[in-house]
């Protein structure tokens, strides 16, 4: 997650609580990689420091210049410290304790003492083995009616609301409310917006005047979504001008459940094993990382989907690929996936490049697959699911609908730099891939399976290779980055991925620590 | 200008004068839009040019420069003409420099195609940001058909006349340079272009252009950045533009700097620099791009130094490494997008595939190819004359026309039998006993085509026409041996051939000649070893089977040595079952392997009389030893794979490589020859909304009344408003109902309804309102009345035809309907118009330089009565099988054309008698009476007809003419397809009124005609094609080092241009029975579902040699089932929905479930059904083909995402065995 920018340096610090000097930021922003290197420095810094200084800086920066492969944010024991005139933390690095080599696996037992009598794992919105659509229109209509029945009753109680076939015999100049599914976002000619409200009975335009507040939220809306509109009715009941926008949304009241315990769970994504580009030496450093003393409090891996690179993806594939038979992309991912320690839960769905229906909601592998990864005896859900994690739910989405909210969304809204932001949207929306008929593809079921009925404490996604967290009416927004290097493809359209990262979550408190591993 | 060749274009001149004059008189008694023909007549390019652009003063000024320098100069030249007004009538400095642009365009283009009217919308004079002025010219999508060069030189010229009429140039703002850069991309990605400038490029152009390229939008897809720019309209790729940028500028620049430099007023320096591909911002180069610049440099000073040693390295293991057999390289480009049904013939350079053979037939050249007319059988049908090919080299695609002068395939038959098969009838004949095509036979490409791809020579097979040169070089009087009647030099006795190699020296005979050089040394040792085991025997059938006796080499049976014997294609029997392989032409074939025959006395005079002739022992004269070193590793791809070398060693003759070239190629298009129709097919053009139906029948029209009130047949209808200039009538037609008068059209002003003119430029405005006049106004007509009073007029009754067919709308300007007359009798004689009026006839285009008249199905009168006086020796015509070289404007029906022609014609005399009263002008009786008759020929994209005349008729399903009239219509061979209509069609019926007023309305349309050909006018790829008897030896030898084909000399046709010869000396090297052989429709045309196709495709992979079957299935799995089967399954994802009754469409589907407009029932328009119709064959195929697992597998998690979507997880679909 490259962080030139000193102002956004400085946001990140303030979000955390610090002040800043200057100086300590611009030595920051010139690291060579600025975000580890904050991290480093937040990870050192005295508990009791509200401001973070240069010599922080320094000391961070020349600890970092020894870290080995393994990642510079690892923590260690705190026993033996340099002799160092910066004050040390318990949780302060020191080169001495890292083997220099780097990358040689830690195989103490020790260091795992986990009790697993005290974790806790539970599934909702499984869908596997659930998928009961044919195909058929009906299918289609069933699930944008469960969309609008379901994310409606969130707005109903808000506003005033009435049907689209009453607003139109109301009387002009009534003041009127209306819950339904965007159908429509047009622009006229003198720059107002027109926007068409679909409901079970049928379409209302409602008119956003380019000079009121609400034009702003235009530019965030997809086709599909759920919200209220509350407005004026024209003279000829024909249109109403909206007053205000509701949506779904997180509550601001929104309280975040936490772990009773201090426990951690590891969020990755897009492992892209087979793939020419997959850095194992980077996941193996991962895989290693977990089992020293440092990822002790490590009990839960969530993988995003995309486990391996898969098949017919795009044209030409084959050539990239350094593993091309589908099943043993899996078996080699179950190799690796048997490194990571034996006692940690590991939840999986599937992404785009799994060898399931490209259709969202995508069910979990199927009998073939889960016996080719049945080793770790994961737990493989659908795309989407929510897994609750001891009190902390998590949503877990692959995330192919964030390519299209950040195509269409302006850039400030949504960005590939900024994937949490776009999340963000999503959770507003409440809704993982609300726009039809776009990038997304859409497998109808008997309900919608996309909605985001109850707001998770962590939602957690994939896919576009780039890390970014932060939280949103105080859900933790998480994407995490990918196990794959920069691709040809992602190249040429000038993508560089943050590869080799593992976000990890404290669920007691639902703090976020990025290890590196590349 | 010869003589005669005066004399035969003055004749169709003569015979267009008189059409001429018929069409004139009728166009003044009818109802038409104008009261004269539309097409006015060019004699030559200047003339053209004028009358497409309708400048007057043009063709002066065009002619006066030709002779005295290049067109491109002219085009310059012209434009300092418009910039000081002495050419052209503009008052403003845009129009100066719109006026130059386009006759530049259309100088380039020779004044055929529609680029200078459609593909330049506009030129505009815009504001920079500093204030000063800059020219914006607008193109659009047809600019296409002009050539990047001509695109490259219109910036130029714009940009020149700009300089001169005194404007700035063009400062582009950086948001406009992405823009740029982004657009480029997405049209790329959308349409796709042939060169696509990379974004640095394309902004480095952008940056630099001094004038802005803008233009209309031409897709759907909108780009994602820079959009809602101050000077760009919008957000879409502007196709024009991208065109001009990518293939015009990015393509051309080395040309427009040839150009560049002579100009003083104007300056493009950073040409240079995109050529040389700096396009490196100067700002990014001032900051830090030095030091990096140095380090590259030195980088590149490194490279270059390595590669000099590699270099040298490499000189060095050449002398070393033994040297191998010259090759082309493979290329496996035209597999690519390989569909189901068109088969692959012949994999990249595969063995079994066809040979190459220099040569031009008489109905070659120009991007076609010479297949032997029983490979086109044998492979089962495919193959027919004009089927387009996609092939390996020289081009990308080539036409196919028959020739049977060349070698034809061999087979093995289930019999065993391995037999050559030059006859088309023993192909049908032995057909079903196919159990392998091990030779596809020879392959004819043409010198002219190396030169027009600029592809280096590919080495020769070695044939006839090199051997007797090599003879006659090795001091042989070939000619006293031509003319002895014993011997045959081309197809000589096995014995002939030995004692000819062995006393004269010269290379052996290439009909004795195997294919040596495609098995490897070992085999060859193997073979030789199984020879020595051999014996001779009389077969007893008494036969002499050219051996000078009844005898035959019999081989023990054995896998190794049929396989090598079938690789070096010798025609011989496998009798597994007897334990025997015969060989009937076995001397010259126990030469090649080291052996002699030696005479043995008979043992025993017990022996009877007959039997005691000789027998005959071979004496091997070499041991596996005694092979060099050199020959022992002999090879291509691996030391040791080609035995030739060795051959040669043991051999006492010179053996050369018999066919070094193979070519690979698969189906492209299938050949056509059927009737332009619009869809649907339309009678006449004239309007009758819905009225008629889904048919749109005119008589259903006339019948029709939407409530019981309304009056029958009255409809209303959008059309054009004309008034009477003499009494004043208003009415839609072109001819006053009341007095007979020609009427005008009647513009009025929207807003306040006063009537306006017309300015010269054909534009109408009110001056008051600033608003565009229109004359279409939406009136009720009575089509009853109409349909009614035009049968009578015409003295026909309904049941002459089975159905009028009329149009919905008009999409003209001016919405002026045909009469209907003209309709009744079209539908009389089953013919059907065309968007312009005319009837048309579409033909694959295919070229012939000379033709007989047995194979056109004429006598020798009517060719001489045509003018043909002398067949291609000079000799008298006397006789149907004499070829006589064809003119350049006579062109060759096929049967279906002719037919059609013969319908139009009655239709035209018909038109002449009841519509205009005049007399019939064809009167044919039968298709005979076509022949001399004039046609007009016109290219899709083009502007310009032009004047042909029918010679005779083919039962090929293309249109066969000279090479010359195809390029007048800038079209060649390759697959390409064009029209024929009548003469007096065109002349009569059509016009400009009628063409659609949108993009590319005036495209297709006859705007001009050319009535003489000039060889230097037309396309000048016809002028590489090669125009002799014999290439010389040199040329063979040269293929050898596939040297550049520049540097050979063979003439061509462009040698000849503006002399005496033009017209004349179109000589081939190679002769063809008949220029329709073989089948006469493609099995693509011939076979039924597209699975049928499919599986006779796969069938046939199977058994041709040449071809891997298992990769034709796999690319037909990815090229074509894949992409479907996902293309669908995502569209299904992702659908539209329409509502069944009233057809109105939904992005998603209505919330309601019901139709939000009338309540109907909507619908998925993506259906399961389609999504996986594919899917099963796709299976089964990879199954049955033993496709990759990599294919297996894809198609694996497709089903199961199909399952899963449209399977209910708790509701499978269960088998009776789960009952059970």
């Amino acid at each position: 997650m490259p962080l030139e920018a000193p102002a956004r340096i400085v946001g990140e610090l303030t979000s955390r609580g610090y002040n800043a000097e200057r100086e300590a930021v611009t030595r920051l922003a010139a690291a060579e990689n600025p975000n580890a290197a904050l991290e480093r420095v937040l990870e050192e810094i005295p508990d009791d420091a509200l401001v973070v200084r240069t010599d922080h800086v320094e000391t961070a920066l020349s600890t970092a210049g020894a870290a080995g492969a393994v990642g510079a944010e690892t923590v260690a024991g705190a026993e033996s410290q340099p002799a160092d005139s910066t004050p040390s933390v318990s949780t302060g690095t020191s080169p001495e304790d890292r083997d220099p080599t780097g990358g040689s696996p830690v195989e103490t037992e020790g260091s795992r003492s986990a009790d697993p009598a005290q974790r806790s794992l539970e599934i909702v919105g499984d869908m596997t083995g659930q998928s009961t659509g044919t195909g058929e229109y009906s299918d289609f209509v069933s699930v944008f009616r469960d969309r609008l029945d379901r994310l409606g009753a969130k707005l109903r109680g808000r506003v005033n609301h009435r049907p689209a076939t009453a607003i139109q015999d109301m009387p002009g100049g009534s003041e009127v409310a209306m819950v339904g599914l965007v159908n429509d976002i047009r622009s006229t000619a003198s720059g107002h917006w027109l926007i068409e409200l679909e409901d079970a009975t049928g379409t209302f335009p409602w008119l956003v005047m380019k000079d009121r507040e609400y034009a702003d939220l235009v530019g965030e809306l997809l086709c599909d979504e759920v919200l209220a509109m509350e407005g004026t009715l024209a003279d000829d009941s024909g249109i109403a001008f909206v007053d205000a926008m509701h949506f779904p949304d997180v509550p601001r009241t929104h309280e975040p459940s936490t772990a009773d315990r201090h426990v951690q769970a590891a969020l990755i994504s897009d492992v892209h094993v087979g793939s020419q580009e997959f850095m194992a030496d980077a996941w193996n450093a991962f895989a290693d990382w977990l089992h020293t003393p440092d990822a002790q409090h490590v009990e839960y891996l969530l993988l995003a989907g995309d486990m391996v690179e898969g098949v017919g993806v795009y044209p030409d594939q084959d050539e990239e690929l350094d593993i091309v038979d589908i099943y043993e992309q899996y078996e080699a991912f179950s190799e690796h996936l048997k490194k990571i320690p034996g006692d940690i839960e590991i939840v999986m769905i599937p992404g785009n490049h799994d060898a399931v229906r490209l259709a969202e909601p995508q069910p979990g592998f199927d009998e073939e697959l889960r016996e080719i990864m049945s080793v770790h005896d994961p737990q493989i859900v659908s795309n989407p699911s929510m897994v609750t994690l001891e009190g902390v739910s998590v949503l877990m989405y692959h995330g192919v609908s964030l390519d299209e909210v950040i195509a269409e969304l302006p850039e400030e809204k949504a960005s590939y730099d900024d994937p949490h932001k776009a999340m963000y949207h999503l959770l507003k929306k409440r809704h993982v891939a609300p726009q039809f008929g776009g990038h997304t593809r859409l497998a109808p079921e008997e309900k919608d399976y996309l909605i985001i009925d109850e707001v998770p404490d962590i939602f957690h996604t994939g896919h576009v290779h780039k890390l970014g967290f932060g939280k949103y009416h105080d859900v933790l927004a998480i994407n995490s980055g990918c196990w794959q290097a920069q691709t040809d493809f992602q190249k040429s359209v000038n993508i560089d991925p943050d590869a080799g990262f593992a976000p990890i979550v404290d669920l007691d408190t639902l703090d976020v620590t990025v290890q590196k591993f590349s | 200008m010869r003589p005669e060749d005066e004399r035969y274009f003055r004749r169709l001149e003569d015979q267009l004068d008189d059409a001429f004059d018929v069409a004139e008189r009728a166009k003044e008694r009818g109802g038409d839009p104008k009261p004269e023909v539309e097409i006015p007549v060019a004699k030559d390019m200047a003339d053209r040019v004028e009358n497409i652009l309708g400048i007057d003063g043009v063709a002066e000024r065009v002619r006066e420069l030709e002779g005295q320098m290049s067109r491109e100069e002219a085009a310059l030249e012209l434009a300092e003409d418009f910039a000081e007004g002495r050419v052209g009538d503009y008052e403003t400095r845009a129009g100066k420099v719109e006026g130059a642009v386009r006759t530049a365009v259309a100088l380039l283009t020779e004044g055929v195609v529609a680029a200078p009217i459609e593909g330049i919308d506009k030129v505009e004079i815009l504001e920079n940001d500093d204030g000063t002025e800059f020219v914006n010219v607008y193109y659009a999508g047809p600019i296409r058909s002009a050539g990047g060069t001509a695109q490259a030189l219109s910036v130029l010229v714009a940009d020149y006349t700009r300089a001169l009429v005194g404007i700035e140039q063009f400062n582009a703002r950086q948001e406009e340079v992405e823009r740029y850069a982004e657009e480029i991309a997405l049209y790329d990605k959308e349409t796709g272009l042939q060169y696509c400038p990379k974004a640095k490029e394309a902004k480095f152009i952008a940056n630099h252009l001094p004038i802005m390229l803008d233009g209309e939008a031409t897709g759907d897809e909108e780009v994602s950045g820079f959009r809602d720019l101050e000077r760009v309209d919008t957000n879409s790729a502007r196709g024009g533009m991208c065109l001009v940028l990518g293939e015009g500028i990015a393509l051309k620049a080395p040309k427009i700097q040839r150009y560049t430099r002579n100009l003083d007023e104007i300056d493009w320096p950073w040409l240079q620099d995109l050529i040389d591909g700096n396009y490196d911002d100067e700002a990014e180069a001032a900051d830090d791009g030095d030091d990096a610049d140095d380090v590259s440099s030195d980088d590149a000073d490194v490279d270059a130094d390595m590669d000099d040693g590699a270099d040298g390295d490499d000189g060095d293991d050449t002398a070393d490494d033994p040297e191998g057999p010259p090759r082309v390289d493979t290329s496996e480009k035209f597999l690519r997008d390989l569909i189901a049904g068109r088969p692959v013939f012949s994999h990249p350079c595969a063995e079994g595939g066809f040979r190459l053979r220099y040569g031009r037939a008489r109905n070659h050249g120009f991007a076609t190819a010479g297949v032997h007319p029983a490979a086109m059988h044998l492979v089962d049908d495919f193959l027919a004359t004009g089927t387009q090919i996609k092939t390996e080299r020289p081009g990308k695609a080539a036409g196919v026309v028959p020739v049977n002068s060349i070698e034809g395939p061999t087979v093995k038959l289930a019999n065993g039998d391995v037999r050559r098969i030059d006859d088309p009838e023993d192909a049908l004949e032995i057909r079903n006993g196919v159990e392998k095509i091990l030779d596809l036979g020879e392959y004819l490409v043409n010198y002219g085509e190396f030169v027009e791809n600029n592809h280096p020579l590919a080495p020769a097979s070695y044939t006839y026409e090199w051997w007797v040169q090599d003879f006659a070089a090795a001091g042989v009087d070939v000619q006293a041996l031509e003319d002895d009647p014993r011997i045959d030099l081309e197809f000589p006795d096995p014995e002939e051939a030995v004692e000819w190699a062995t006393e004269y020296d010269a290379p052996l005979h290439p009909e004795y000649t195997y294919l040596w050089h495609d098995i490897s040394v070992d085999a060859f040792c193997d073979l030789a070893a199984a020879v020595a085991e051999g014996r001779i025997e009389r077969d007893g059938d008494g036969s002499v089977d050219g051996n000078g006796d009844d005898s035959i080499l019999i081989l023990a049976s054995d896998d190794t040595v049929a396989d090598a014997l079938e690789t070096i294609v010798i025609e011989h029997r496998q009798r597994p079952g007897e334990d025997r392989i015969e060989i009937d032409d076995w001397r010259p074939f126990v030469r090649s392997v080291g052996f002699e025959p030696r005479r043995t006395a008979a043992d025993g005079a017990a022996l009877e009389r007959e039997e005691r002739a000789t027998t005959i022992e071979l004496e091997r004269t070499w041991s596996d030893d005694d092979l060099s070193d050199r020959a022992r590793t002999w090879g291509h791809e691996a030391a040791g794979d080609n035995a030739i070398e060795a051959v040669n060693e043991v051999a006492p003759f010179q053996v050369r490589e018999r066919a070094p070239t193979r070519i690979g190629n698969r189906m492209g298009r299938p050949e056509k020859s059927e009737s332009r129709d619009l869809s649907p097919a339309v009678h006449t053009l004239f309007p009758i909304g819905e009225a008629g139906g889904t048919q749109r029948n005119v008589a259903d029209a006339a019948k029709h009344a939407e409530t019981m009130s309304d009056t029958p047949g009255v409809v209303e209808l959008e059309v054009g408003r004309q008034r009477c200039n003499s009494c004043g009538t208003e009415t839609f037609k072109n001819r006053c109902p009341d007095c007979d008068d020609r009427t005008t059209p009647d513009y009025r002003c929207p807003d306040c309804d006063q009537s306006l003119e017309p300015d010269e430029a054909g534009r109408v405005e009110c001056d008051r309102c600033e608003r565009e006049g229109t004359c279409v106004e939406t009136r009720e007509i009575d089509v009853n009345d109409e349909f009614r009073s035009a049968l009578e007029s015409v003295g026909e009754r309904e049941n002459a035809f089975e159905i009028l067919k009329g149009v919905k709308g008009l999409s003209s300007q001016i919405k002026v309907p045909e009469p209907i007359e003209k309709g009744i009798l079209r539908a009389k004689h089953d013919v059907s118009s065309f968007k312009d009026g005319t009837v048309r006839y579409d033909m694959t285009d295919l070229p012939v330089t000379s033709v007989r008249a047995s194979e056109l199905d004429i006598d020798v009168g009517q060719l001489q009565a045509l003018g043909y006086e002398e067949d291609i020796h000079g000799e008298p015509l006397t006789h149907e099988d004499q070829l006589v070289e064809l003119k350049v404007q006579d062109i060759v029906l096929s049967d279906g054309a002719a037919e059609h022609m013969l319908r139009t014609a009655d239709f035209i005399d018909d038109l002449l008698e009841q519509y205009y009263g005049l007399e019939s002008f064809y009167e044919f009786e039968d298709r005979q009476d076509l022949v001399g008759e004039l046609v007009f020929g016109m290219a899709p994209h083009t502007s310009a007809a032009t004047v042909g005349r029918v010679i005779g008729f083919t039962s090929a399903a293309v249109g066969y003419a000279h090479p010359y009239f195809h390029a007048a219509k800038r079209r060649n061979c390759d697959g390409d397809e064009d029209c024929v209509m009548l003469l007096l069609d065109g002349l009569l019926n059509f016009s400009k009124t009628f063409l659609p007023d949108q993009r590319g309305g005036k495209m297709d349309a006859p705007l001009v005609m050319s009535s003489r050909i000039d060889p230097s006018e037309i396309d000048d790829e016809a002028h590489n094609m090669d125009v002799v008897t014999q290439y010389p030896r040199d040329f063979y030898l040269a293929t050898r080092e596939q040297a550049d084909p520049e540097d050979v000399d063979i003439e061509i046709a462009e040698e000849n241009l503006g002399t005496d010869l033009e017209y004349t000396g179109f000589d081939h090297t190679h002769d063809t029975t008949n220029i329709a052989m073989g089948p006469d429709l493609s099995a693509y045309k011939t076979l039924g579902s597209m699975m049928d196709k499919m599986d006779a495709q796969l069938e046939l992979s199977r058994k041709l040699e040449a071809v891997d079957e298992t990769d034709v299935a796999e690319r037909v799995i990815e090229y074509h089932f894949l992409p479907d089967l996902i293309g669908n399954l995502r569209a299904f994802s992702r659908q539209e929905t329409r509502c069944l009754d009233c057809g109105e469409k939904f992005r998603r589907m209505p919330l309601t479930g019901d139709c939000r407009e009338c309540g109907g029932r909507v619908n998925l328009t993506v259906h399961k059904g389609s999504v996986n119709k594919y899917m099963q064959t796709a299976i089964q195929v990879a199954d049955e083909y033993d496709c990759r697992d990599y294919t297996k597998q894809r198609l694996e998690v497709l089903e199961r995402s199909l399952e899963s979507i449209f399977e209910n997880d708790k509701n499978k679909q269960s088998g009776i065995e789960d009952f059970m």
